[in-house]
């Protein structure tokens, strides 16, 4: 009879194969694993285009297509899950994008040629600029390399109690409700409405196979399972979710659809929205610790949505309870790429944290991650919300945080390269006759005031439009007051709290310390002989190294380190004075982000010594080498100084000493970091404790540890997926903090 | 003002005692052990150590290096300036944490070393030393937190032949240390070919009734890069594998 840790067993070398067959069907990735399943022989969609660019738009178009994609989603149940359904392909895909299509749809020729037919030389075709074009905004988003967030989507976070007292029957008799009320919102209702019945058809081919699969099934064990499964399918096809199972079978069909349609992957705080099951099924006798257990482990491998443990209520109440053990347990024992994060309050149970960190060492999976709740409720506070509201406000994303059910914040979507923006400013001082840091500053100042200027212009038209390209049909079902007016929620949201990110700040931070030490003063070079070396691209070396040897950002005391904060303080200061309409806000943030990489591509040759091209830094972090120790508690000293105090993160991403151990002073020292940088005012830290000679093995061949999981930046991801220039950066990364 | 001659400062040491710890590198050492794996810190004055590799042979050697090919290993400090470093870290000390004076001997620089210990004090950090016993210093003795002390080779002929020194003073301050109110962690490093005499060296230390704890330190090759970078031979020693390490572990005691 198979037991519980067999089934497990066999449920992790599946998804090893899955994950090696996808990196065959899609090429690298440089991101998130998502829980996808490869896709299967004969798979194919047709898309739907009803625009003349090649792409599709609006409620017609969205819904349109994702009927099609869904439809053609195969049923996946394996008889060792307990929970089934699993997706594989996405609307953005059909999009027209050449440059978001995965290999397996390029190497279908039938695929391609639905695309090509629509194929217009237009770069990204996710927003429809023949309708909403933005001709002269892009000069300015060019110039300073902005992420504009025009033509994002999801990117927020459901209210997952909506769906849970509804459920599927629930959101029809709601649409149907509200289409009368209001009759002149048909068109939004008629594709809801849609949207509900393509997702019962997906859990419908659920059951059928679940039938199938029970005749055939010999193991009695497995013959009961099946059977179970189907009756939960049943059961949640039209009804809200009665008990534990089934709301765990409800979250993983709704995250299915809701990741086809846009990729969302925001979850929920899990501890607490599946107590109420677990207790009522525990009281009837209908569950056990060791099922709960199963079934969360299920949930958390059909897709590694952002999930929080943890953290304090509205009255500051500890929130932690037998549940949130359980889900660590159960992310320990399927212990793939989990996206938890443990939310911390002095108020919360210590053992817990504790334990939290046990699993983040002994693992060395990179999970869970930690934020810290005063920094983050205090600070979204200060945009004029009141506690309870920023006590719901959880961690649901990469590196972000949402309220869910009511804020439209954009998050992850919107970045402007600073060091992109003091690349301008550095073309300016050359103009004039005298050169200083002090100078440099004002024009960088002046250049950011335009790039906050200009990225708040793409937000306002993206938000204004938005329903009318990508409407949000999917997650709508689960936001507040959508469905009751018969609007898109980028139309109705009840917080517009929108995130923007700088990206770049070690460069520049330690281009400005470089020049205050070694031109301003010590003399070493100067500013020609600078401006000179920008020019060439340090063809001399040594100059260079003159540049790159001073004193980096989170070093401690250092110009670069001063420079830092002062950065801070004007991103801050000029983006929260960038008016906004309606009652939308900008709330500033170092966003960790994997996009270093393609950012450098932009940037020229920069003052601290990095070469034209090469990657930018990462979100908060310092630069490579910052110190030769690497010492853990400098980053932390540094990225606690540098925190934009609005309720958005700047993120301490860090990997820590590989010989740390799972034992008491293992987890006495990792909790110290974490608690010390939190009572400094730090807002989440993604740690890795990597084995290093796992990681240079990997890198030189990745199938040896299919299994390897790293944390790049706010996901975790399989290394194996990852492409060889973005490992090489992780394994950087990894080299420059492991000390002598 | 007293100064102290510094090789390095580590912040966020987690191998050099409990919890969280700065770990300052005290230069110069009495004893010279062949297996040293911080040479650079057993002279007492500033040296310059040389990493060809590093060199991209601008030929400006006298106008600075910034390579990293030329590094000159000591520095002087003044308390002051020492304090500011190690109090980056003050609030991840906590209570088993601190700083950890090591070396090279820091015993050997008697009056710098107590001014330090005087300064941590007064912003309540802990207090640790590495030594090798060399010297007995009562008064430093009695205001740490505990002392982690090497016991090198049993036999006091062989202690000198490898580290310069005799040991007879060593295992007399063992024994003088042990009256005093203060926790030993005893360790020896582990050379393969040297004949250490390792259960007798445990079996002294298991009369010490201070000695809370006797670890065995596996040799590491590390220190031959620094070697070569200071002009000297590699120091010949092999790693011992995991096997010895083991037969001699249970040498090795907690209590």
């Amino acid at each position: 009879m198979l037991s519980y840790a067999d089934r497990l067993r066999s449920m992790r070398e599946t998804k090893i194969r899955h994950t090696l067959e996808k990196r065959k069907q899609n090429g690298y990735t440089d991101l998130d694993d998502f829980g996808t399943v490869p896709i299967s022989e004969g798979y194919c969609v047709e898309p739907w285009y009803n625009s003349t660019n090649g792409s599709f738009y609006g409620y017609d178009g969205m819904c349109e297509n994702f009927c099609r994609v869904i439809d053609a989603h195969e049923p996946y149940i394996d008889p060792m899950e307990m929970l089934c359904g699993r997706w594989r392909d996405m609307l953005v895909n059909y999009r027209g994008d050449l440059h978001y299509m995965p290999d397996w749809l390029k190497n279908n020729l039938k695929n391609l040629e639905f695309i090509k037919n629509g194929a217009t030389n237009q770069w990204s075709k996710r927003w429809d600029e023949q309708r909403f074009p933005y001709d002269d905004l892009k000069p300015l988003q060019e110039k300073y390399n902005i992420t504009t967030g025009i033509d994002g989507d999801a990117h927020f976070a459901c209210d997952y109690r909506i769906g849970f007292e509804l459920g599927f029957g629930g959101f029809l008799d709601k649409i149907n409700k509200y289409r009368e009320i209001n009759p002149d919102k048909k068109d939004f209702y008629d594709a809801e409405e849609r949207c509900v019945k393509a997702i019962q058809r997906f859990i419908q081919r659920h059951i059928d196979k679940a039938a199938k699969l029970i005749e055939s099934e010999t193991r009695q064990e497995i013959k009961e399972s099946l059977i179970k499964m189907k009756e939960v399918c049943e059961n949640i096809k039209e009804n809200p979710p009665k008990t534990f199972h089934e709301a765990c079978q409800w979250t993983a069909f709704f995250n299915c659809a809701s990741r086809i349609y846009t990729r969302d992957g925001a979850g929920f705080q899990i501890d607490g929205l599946l107590y109420p099951y677990y207790e009522r099924d525990i009281q009837a006798g209908i569950l056990d610790d060791e099922t709960a257990k199963f079934l969360i482990a299920n949930l958390l491998l059909i897709d590694p949505h952002y999930y929080q443990l943890s953290g304090v209520d509205e009255n500051d109440k500890d929130m932690t309870n037998h549940l949130s053990y359980l889900v660590l347990e159960a992310a320990d024992s399927i212990n793939i790429a989990c996206n938890l994060t443990v939310r911390m309050h002095e108020n919360c149970d210590r053992e817990f944290v504790r334990k939290a960190v046990y699993y983040l060492i002994k693992n060395k999976n990179a999970w869970p991650r930690f934020c810290n709740d005063k920094s983050l409720a205090e600070g979204y506070m200060r945009n004029g919300v009141d506690k309870k509201t920023a006590r719901e406000r959880i961690a649901v994303g990469c590196n972000w945080m949402c309220v869910p059910g009511k804020e439209f914040p954009m998050n992850d979507t919107v970045k402007i390269n600073i060091a992109k923006v003091m690349e301008e400013a550095l073309k300016d001082l050359r103009k004039e006759e005298c050169y200083s840091t002090e100078r440099l500053f004002e024009l960088y100042e002046s250049h950011l005031k335009k790039a906050i200027e200009v990225t708040a212009a793409g937000i306002n038209l993206h938000l204004d439009h938005q329903w009318e390209v990508t409407p949000e049909l999917i997650m709508n079902l689960m936001m507040k007051d959508s469905i009751e007016k018969g609007e898109d929620i980028s139309q109705c949201a009840e917080l517009f709290t929108v995130g923007i990110d700088g990206a770049g700040l070690a460069v520049v931070a330690d281009s400005f310390g470089a020049l205050e030490d070694r031109v301003e003063k010590e003399h070493l070079l100067s500013w020609e002989d600078m401006f000179e070396a920008l020019d060439n691209n340090f063809e001399n070396e040594r100059t260079r190294l003159i540049l790159s040897s001073a004193q980096k950002y989170c070093s401690g005391n250092s110009a670069a380190d001063k420079w830092a904060k002062r950065l801070t303080e004007s991103w801050v200061g000029l983006v929260k004075a960038q008016k906004m309409p309606e009652g939308r806000q900008l709330i500033p943030g170092w966003f960790s982000w994997s996009r270093t990489i393609e950012y450098g591509s932009k940037v020229g040759t920069t003052p601290n010594g990095r070469r034209a091209g090469e990657p930018i830094s990462h979100g908060a972090n310092p630069n490579p080498h910052f110190r030769q120790d690497g010492a853990s508690t400098a980053q932390s000293n540094g990225i606690a100084s540098v925190q934009c105090g609005y309720g958005n993160t700047a993120p301490l991403q860090i990997e820590f000493d590989p010989d740390v151990k799972a034992d008491e002073k293992g987890i006495d020292i990792v909790l110290n970091l974490i608690e010390t940088h939190f009572k400094k005012g730090g807002t989440l830290i993604n740690i890795n404790v990597l084995d290093g000679e796992k990681l240079m093995e990997a890198n030189e061949n990745p199938d040896l540890y299919p299994d390897l999981v790293v944390r790049v930046t706010g996901f975790t991801a399989y290394f194996a997926s990852l492409s060889p220039q973005f490992r090489q950066l992780v394994v950087d990364r990894f080299l420059s903090t492991d000390r002598q | 003002m007293i100064k102290g001659m510094i090789a390095d400062i580590e912040r966020a040491a987690t191998h050099d005692g409990s919890g969280i710890r700065t770990t300052v590198f005290f230069k110069g050492c009495p004893l010279n052990c062949r297996w040293c794996h911080n040479p650079e810190c057993i002279g007492f004055k500033p040296q310059m150590m040389y990493y060809p590799e590093k060199c991209i042979g601008c030929g400006k050697c006298d106008e600075g290096c910034f390579s990293g090919a030329r590094v000159i290993c000591g520095k002087e400090y003044d308390a002051q300036t020492l304090m500011k470093e190690i109090l980056l870290d003050k609030d991840y000390y906590r209570e088993n944490g601190g700083v950890t004076f090591s070396g090279g001997e820091p015993l050997a620089q008697p009056e710098f070393l107590k001014l330090m210990i005087d300064e941590c004090k007064n912003e309540g950090i802990g207090c640790a030393v590495e030594t090798s016993l060399f010297y007995y210093n009562e008064e430093i003795f009695k205001k740490l937190d505990f002392i982690m002390a090497d016991f090198k080779i049993w036999d006091s002929d062989i202690h000198k032949e490898y580290t310069g020194v005799p040991n007879e003073r060593i295992k007399e301050n063992f024994v003088r240390m042990n009256k005093l109110d203060i926790s030993i962690i005893a360790r020896t490093p582990i050379i393969p070919s040297v004949n250490q005499e390792i259960d007798k060296i445990s079996g002294f230390l298991k009369n010490l009734k201070n000695v809370k704890q006797y670890e065995l330190l596996p040799y590491h090759p590390m220190g031959n890069a620094k070697r070569a970078a200071l002009g000297m031979e590699p120091d010949g020693f092999k790693e011992p594998d995991r096997e010895y390490m083991k037969e001699l572990n249970k040498y090795a005691f907690v209590r």
